[in-house]
């Protein structure tokens, strides 16, 4: 390593250029710009002191006043906290999609079930309508069945009764 | 009176009065502008020395005192002012030169021939002489930053090796050894490039 002192020219010159610089006069002005930028900065906020302040001289009154403070804190802490408490409980829990086993997935696809067709009103008012009209139109052939009908009926019942009377005495 | 009675007289305690606080405030102020007046000086040529550039140095400066007023409350704690406030922009432009690009020794050559007295010097001769102080700057660059930083510092005659190891935590006699380093490193590399350049140290 060099020796400092068998190289004067060398360590004199880092010498006198740090002096040198060392040295250099402050330029103008320098402490009012300082001290200017100083009082354009910020000012930090103060306290507001009451017009009026509380005379609190009695020990009962700072205790009622210590207690007033403590339970507005208490009560603004329970309120946010029972506020905040409310929604989680309104929360519905979705089921979870259970894929089927040992099958195919369904790749996130959601069944939907087919729903029914609904009553189509056009078609059943023209359907009543179309079963309604026979009906008041023809009175006269529908009470005439029963007379077709009752005839033959009555002819009947006379023969089977005939019949059980003879079959009845034989039986005896 | 009773511990709750203690307790609740400390809880509701009164702040001082709008007089002490204004009394408080201008007292402060006295102080504040007096640290300025006196060692803004030496802290812009601190800065300077590690910046090299006049506007920086100024911003530097206005970092430091800025920091005074944020710890204004404990000024009275402090021992030796000069010392710490020459500490506190000593950070400042440690930490504004990590930041910042490597300037170019170009830079260096044309600020120094602004800056540096030129009293009965030509022009050339101002330029010559910029041009090897830039040089001389350039190769204490190129020194470790534990050395460098002594080295810089032992250049201002107001600061004894004992205030520089205030200034950069460290003890006397890791200044001394370091100054005797950072001698031998600059001296080494001036030598060097004498031999390679030979017009640049004339």
């Amino acid at each position: 390593m060099n020796d400092p002192t068998q190289n004067p020219i060398a360590h004199g010159a880092a010498e006198e250029t740090l002096r040198l610089i060392a040295r250099l006069s402050a330029p103008q002005g320098l402490e009012d710009r300082v001290y200017a930028g100083l009082h354009s900065r910020p000012r930090r906020g103060r306290i507001l002191s009451w017009p009026a302040a509380p005379r609190l001289d009695s020990s009962w009154m700072r205790s009622a006043a210590a207690a007033a403070i403590v339970f507005v804190v208490a009560g603004g802490g329970w309120g946010i906290y029972s506020r905040v408490q409310q929604p989680q409980a309104k929360v519905i829990a979705l089921p979870t999609h259970v894929a089927a086993p040992g099958g195919f997935s369904s790749a996130g696809a959601m069944r939907t079930p087919n729903t029914l067709n609904g009553p189509v009103l056009a078609h059943t008012v023209t359907a009543q309508k179309k079963q309604v009209k026979p009906a008041a139109k023809t009175p006269a052939p529908a009470a005439q069945k029963p007379h077709r009908s009752v005839a033959p009926s009555a002819a009947g019942k006379a023969a089977t009764q005939a019949a059980t009377q003879a079959t009845a005495p034989a039986a005896k | 009176m009773s511990a709750s009675q203690a307790v609740f007289a400390g809880w509701m305690e009164i702040p001082n009065s709008a007089v002490t606080d204004e009394a408080r405030t201008r007292a402060e102020e006295e102080t504040l502008a007096a640290l300025v007046s006196q060692y803004s000086g030496t802290l812009y040529r601190v800065a300077f020395s590690v910046l090299r550039n006049p506007a920086d140095a100024e911003d530097a400066v206005q970092e430091a005192f800025l920091r005074v007023l944020r710890h204004r409350d404990t000024l009275d704690q402090v021992r030796d002012r000069r010392v710490w406030l020459i500490r506190i922009v000593w950070n400042i432009v440690l930490d504004r030169k990590r930041r910042a690009k490597t300037r170019p020794e170009t830079d260096d050559v044309a600020e120094l021939a602004r800056v540096l007295p030129s009293d009965g010097l030509t022009a050339e001769q101002i330029a010559s002489a910029a041009q090897h102080h830039a040089h001389v700057l350039a190769c204490i660059d190129q020194l470790p930053a534990k050395e460098r930083q002594v080295l810089m510092l032992s250049a201002f005659e107001e600061l004894s090796s004992v205030e520089i190891a205030s200034v950069l935590g460290i003890t006397e006699s890791s200044v001394r050894s370091r100054l005797f380093r950072a001698r031998n490193l600059v001296a080494g590399l001036l030598n060097h490039s004498r031999s390679t350049h030979p017009r640049s140290l004339r």
